[in-house]
């Protein structure tokens, strides 16, 4: 008994830690230390020799391949000359950052907001004269540039169809309770599953959509050979399995609407849409920042898709950077693999950090 | 647990609180509280929100650790015992019943955790049902009560441990005010039969004077004053405590004193033997006066708003910007808008130092 | 999930507030059928195609069983009755990795989560940074002076814990609960690229590749924010008076914890549970990485039909994905009352 409660009482003392260790311990050995083991790979050479392997320091090679290098086609895209659109566009966003970068030192300055904002300046500057150079000087881009369309246009187009479906749902219209179940579905279903499913659906002599295609004269189109259908194939794919995740995250904040301040909005004589833009918008607000941050960071991560539904063809056009960093593994490079890996952690944290701190955090600190 | 408690368990303990002090970061929400509470005893912590009464019942329980200061339960030091060694049960505001639960599982919660056994338990939860009168409804949920039933949970589960101190946050404050009335007779019959030290935190002074044995009053973590609640009636500290007490509370007519004479913008009275101050502040109580004709009372003023409660009829009348009120009987009649005189016996009359805001001891013509 | 029940209205009557004209009524009702179309006609073009024989994939589309096609039951039986050991296989492993993943990383993130919304920490950044400092030495000692990793390992605590202390004392920067709470979700944002070649190193360094334990033990870390977020706020929800309550009662915090905390969030738990069980059956890369035969799971043997050599045996495929949707759905069902309930409250406030 009283050896018992000694144990007790000790236990209660350090529940804190005790709950708490578990957590932190497994993020150590499985996150931590990787992150940090990645990090030194990345500036090393990894040599398989028999049983083992050797690790030998070779600088800022990996980095300067991927970037500067050999590589730089397959990451950033090639670069030749910049067009005239490239050029306006490149100096559209250049005087763009710049005025946004003045306008936060002369409101307000603390040395901590200047440097994070001078870091999301770099990456935006960087990213826009990138594609300046590819994309709108009709060079085709790498990986980085792929990987940004599938987030960007991809959670675009989840974000505005899963509202848009969800705010339908919302509504007391009978059979609603079905919608909600089938629009449910595709989330159950695995990527890899979603990725052939898709590969059925667009094949244009066995699909179902064979006769349509026949009819419209893409009898014979092949959708994988071309870069921008097997881009946007890849975005349709994705949608469909994703939509589903904004439709469930939005309709619960629809539902989280106080009924009453709709109907006090009606007597008041509100319109329907002035009523949506003027209660329920803002209310669901924050809650749609923080899916669409949720859906980036996944969507940065993209990688089973294209390898199934195209392997990254036509040539590199639809491969993701985690696509480019998996291929670097399987052909024996963990230098090259750590260094692209890296690259796209830092695109990724600097890209949502900064949407936290500019869009979410922005909003609280309005609130105040 | 050591022996030693469980032998005396159950038996009601005194509670001694010396210089008790909380700091939240800067905030200091409690400053040297010092209070002894006898063994038996009633006391109710009393004061508007925010003075730190509920932190000083916390820090009671244990729930808030002391910052500084110490906590005395009987005979043994509790100021750094955890809460579940301090003998002690309490009732929350919000009943904090467990709503996946029922209500004999929910009486019976801390016997499970002391691992009694089942049938000793079963006996205790019934009899603990039993005194606060839930025999009936011990299947039940918690979400299938009325509130004043999950009052009586709430209070089944404080008895059935037979704890030493009973602790209450504003039990009675989520119910409305009828049963509040019955809960608070029911409440006051049960701590005399049981006869368990009791500290009871309320902001509702009606609360404070049926209940309490003593009342101490608390205003922005200081103690303003400890005593009866008659004696916080009829001889209060302070202004704060006049004010807090008394429904509707106090009039306070504020002037100066010069040569025995009590005077404001507007009228002056005698006021014999009061010592002179440029500063002072007279009190009374509205059932202490009553209305009259101009010029025949203390001092004049216009009639504001009459209302009719039932049993009797307030008068609210205007004085160079202040509000006094005076309490009539029901069958009373006058119009808003005249000039009527206020009337007080002398002996109704307080007097308190303006800068201090103390009563001060103004014995002239009561003695 | 209920719609108000609207009183009975006769057609006199005008038209209440929020009543729909005819016309968007039937946009909104065209809107909903048409997605509903979209999401499940490449379902049942999935289904019938796992009723498909090679022919009938091949020879162009055939939409309606046995007036189009002829169904048969042949892929059913080559992956259940012919291959039936790998199938299972795979089977088996996906359930016991993703069970044992989801319940692990929902117990060690609840109580986590639990920890934070309820006990105050205050951890020292410095000691912090020393530790990394010391793990990135230890890292570097091995892998690239090529040290005897147990070595390396003793000397790191061993220095840990004699300095720690000391520098410790020195500089004090104090982090709060909000700060660990973030370092934990934001190792959602980790692509599993970035992490899984040191996994894959350090399994391979002590034979763990290719077994259930090392899968099981790396999802478990990889949704682990997810629950430590979503439980976090749900936990914030709770009335604390429940739980002190219950301490004065003299129950410890793990009697709390069991007796009260998790009961009362059964319904965060059911959505959390459900959304890390998806996560990991459906996971790929990692599992690609860190399996080879024994362990592989689902998602590995269906992308792995891809290469075959009489090409995409659509109709095989087929069946594997409908069976890998099966638990899915059942676990859904299970949880499905608690669904919208409880993704709001870890929604709302994050």
């Amino acid at each position: 008994m009283s050896r018992n409660s000694a144990l007790n009482e000790w236990l209660d003392k350090n529940m804190g830690r005790i709950f708490l260790a578990p957590a932190v311990t497994l993020i150590l050995i499985f996150s931590i230390f990787p992150l940090i083991a990645s990090l030194i790979l990345a500036f090393a050479r990894v040599r398989f020799t028999g049983g083992g392997f050797k690790v030998r320091f070779a600088g800022w090679r990996n980095f300067d391949k991927q970037l500067f290098g050999s590589e730089q086609f397959h990451l950033l895209g090639t670069f030749t000359e910049i067009s005239v659109p490239g050029w306006l566009f490149g100096l559209l966003a250049t005087g763009g950052l710049v005025w946004w970068m003045v306008r936060y030192v002369r409101s307000r300055f603390t040395w901590f907001g200047f440097i994070g904002r001078l870091i999301t300046f770099a990456m935006a500057l960087g990213l826009s004269w990138m594609f300046a150079a590819t994309l709108l000087s009709g060079n085709p881009f790498g990986t980085v540039g792929t990987t940004l369309f599938y987030v960007i246009v991809g959670c675009g187009i989840q974000f505005v169809i899963g509202t848009a479906l969800a705010f339908a749902c919302s509504q007391t219209i009978r059979g609603s309770t079905y919608f909600r179940v089938i629009f449910f579905v595709p989330m159950m279903i695995t990527p890899i599953g979603v990725g052939y499913i898709f590969r059925m659906m667009a094949d244009t002599t066995k699909g179902p959509f064979a006769n349509v295609w026949q009819w419209v004269g893409l009898g014979e189109f092949a959708w994988a050979a071309d870069p921008w259908a097997a881009r946007v194939f890849i975005i349709v794919a994705d949608s469909w399995q994703w939509i589903p995740f904004v439709f469930i995250m939005m309709l619960a904040a629809f539902e989280s609407v106080p009924r009453d301040l709709g109907e006090a909005a009606e007597i008041d004589g509100a319109s329907r849409w002035q009523s949506f833009w003027e209660i329920t918008w803002p209310h669901v607000l924050p809650i749609a920042a923080t899916v669409m941050l949720i859906r980036a960071i996944e969507a940065f991560k993209i990688v089973d898709l294209p390898n199934i539904m195209t392997s990254g063809g036509p040539g590199i056009a639809t491969e993701s950077v985690s696509l480019q960093a998996y291929y670097a593994w399987r052909a024996l490079d963990l230098g090259q693999a750590s260094a692209i890996a890296y690259i796209l952690l830092f695109i990724t944290v600097v890209i949502c950090v900064s949407f936290f701190n500019l869009v979410v955090l922005a909003r609280v600190r309005n609130q105040r | 647990m050591p022996n030693q408690t469980e032998e005396t368990r159950g038996t009601t303990k005194t509670i001694s609180i010396r210089d008790l002090n909380k700091f939240y970061g800067s905030f200091h929400a409690l400053k040297d509280f010092s209070i002894d509470v006898e063994a038996g005893e009633f006391l109710v912590l009393l004061g508007p929100s925010g003075c730190g009464k509920s932190t000083a019942l916390r820090m009671i329980a244990g729930l808030e650790s002391i910052s500084s200061g110490t906590l005395q339960i009987g005979e043994q030091d509790a100021t750094n015992v955890l809460p579940k060694y301090r003998d002690i049960a309490m009732v929350f505001q919000s009943y904090a019943l467990y709503p996946h639960k029922t209500v004999a599982e929910n009486i019976g919660f801390p016997l499970k955790v002391a691992k009694t056994p089942k049938a000793e338990m079963d006996a205790a939860v019934r009899a603990a049902a039993e005194q606060v009168e839930l025999g009936e409804l011990l299947d039940r949920l918690p979400g299938q009560l009325s509130g004043g039933q999950r009052q009586r949970v709430a209070l089944a589960r404080a008895i059935i441990r037979r704890p030493s101190v009973f602790l209450m946050d504003e039990p009675l404050s989520n119910l409305d005010a009828k049963l509040r009335g019955n809960m608070r007779a029911e409440l006051k019959r049960m701590q005399s039969e049981l006869g368990i030290t009791t500290i009871y935190v309320t902001h509702d002074q009606i609360e404070a004077m049926t209940l309490a044995h003593r009342v101490a009053i608390m205003k922005d973590g200081e103690l303003q004053q400890l005593a009866t609640p008659k004696e916080v009636y009829s001889q209060p500290a302070n202004l704060f405590v006049a004010g807090f007490m008394g429904s509707p509370p106090m009039n306070f007519l504020e002037g100066g004193v010069v040569n025995g004479e009590f005077g404001t913008e507007e009228s002056r009275f005698a006021l014999p033997g009061a010592p002179d101050t440029a500063h002072a502040v007279v009190g009374f109580r509205p059932e202490d006066c009553t209305l009259v004709a101009p010029g025949a009372g203390l001092v004049d003023a216009r009639v504001y708003t009459v209302e009719m409660t039932g049993d009797l009829v307030l008068v609210t009348l205007e004085l160079g910007g202040a509000h006094l009120v005076v309490k009539m009987d029901k069958d009373f009649e006058i119009d808003t808008d005249v000039t009527a005189g206020i009337a007080v016996q002398p002996d109704n009359l307080f007097l308190f130092d303006g800068n201090s805001g103390d009563r001060v001891d103004w014995t002239g013509p009561r003695s | 999930m209920s719609t108000p029940a609207r009183p009975h209205r006769s057609i006199f009557e005008p038209p209440a507030i929020g009543q729909m004209s005819l016309a968007t009524k039937i946009v909104l009702y065209s809107v909903l059928i048409g997605w509903s179309l979209f999401v499940l006609f490449p379902v049942y073009w999935l289904l019938i195609t796992s009723f498909k024989e090679a022919t009938a994939v091949n020879e162009g589309p055939f939409f309606i069983p046995w007036v189009d096609f002829q169904p048969s039951l042949h892929a059913w039986k080559e992956l259940f009755v012919i291959d039936y050991a790998d199938t299972l296989r795979a089977y088996f492993n996906s359930i016991i990795i993703s069970l044992a993943a989801t319940a692990l990383s929902v117990l060690v993130g609840s109580m986590a989560a639990y920890a934070l919304s309820r006990v105050e920490y205050a951890p020292n950044l410095i000691t912090i940074l020393f530790f990394v400092a010391l793990l990135a030495l230890v890292a570097v000692s091995v892998g690239v002076w090529g040290i005897d990793w147990r070595l390396a390992a003793a000397v790191g605590v061993a220095l840990f814990f004699f300095l720690a202390r000391a520098v410790g004392n020195l500089y004090q920067v104090r982090l709060q609960n909000g700060d660990i709470l973030f370092w934990i979700i934001s190792q959602r944002i980790l692509a599993p690229i970035v992490v899984v070649v040191p996994i894959y190193m350090m399994f391979q360094s002590v034979r763990m590749l290719d077994t259930h334990l090392a899968i099981i033990l790396t999802y478990t870390v990889v949704n682990m924010p997810i629950v430590v977020w979503l439980m976090y706020d749900f936990f914030n929800s709770i009335p604390r008076d429940l739980e002190e309550s219950a301490q004065l009662d003299g129950a410890t915090m793990i009697g709390i914890f069991r007796e009260i905390v998790l009961p009362l969030s059964r319904a965060g738990l059911a959505a959390t549970t459900l959304l890390v069980m998806i996560l990991s059956w459906n996971e790929y890369l990692l599992a690609l990485f860190l399996s080879t035969s024994r362990a592989q799971t689902m998602p590995i043997l269906v992308a792995a039909m891809n290469a075959g050599e009489r090409g995409i045996l659509w109709w095989t495929m087929s069946v594997a994905i409908i069976v890998m949707i099966i638990p899915v759905v059942v676990l859904a069902v299970i949880l499905q009352k608690y669904i919208s309930k409880g993704l709001l409250v870890g929604a709302v406030k994050g």
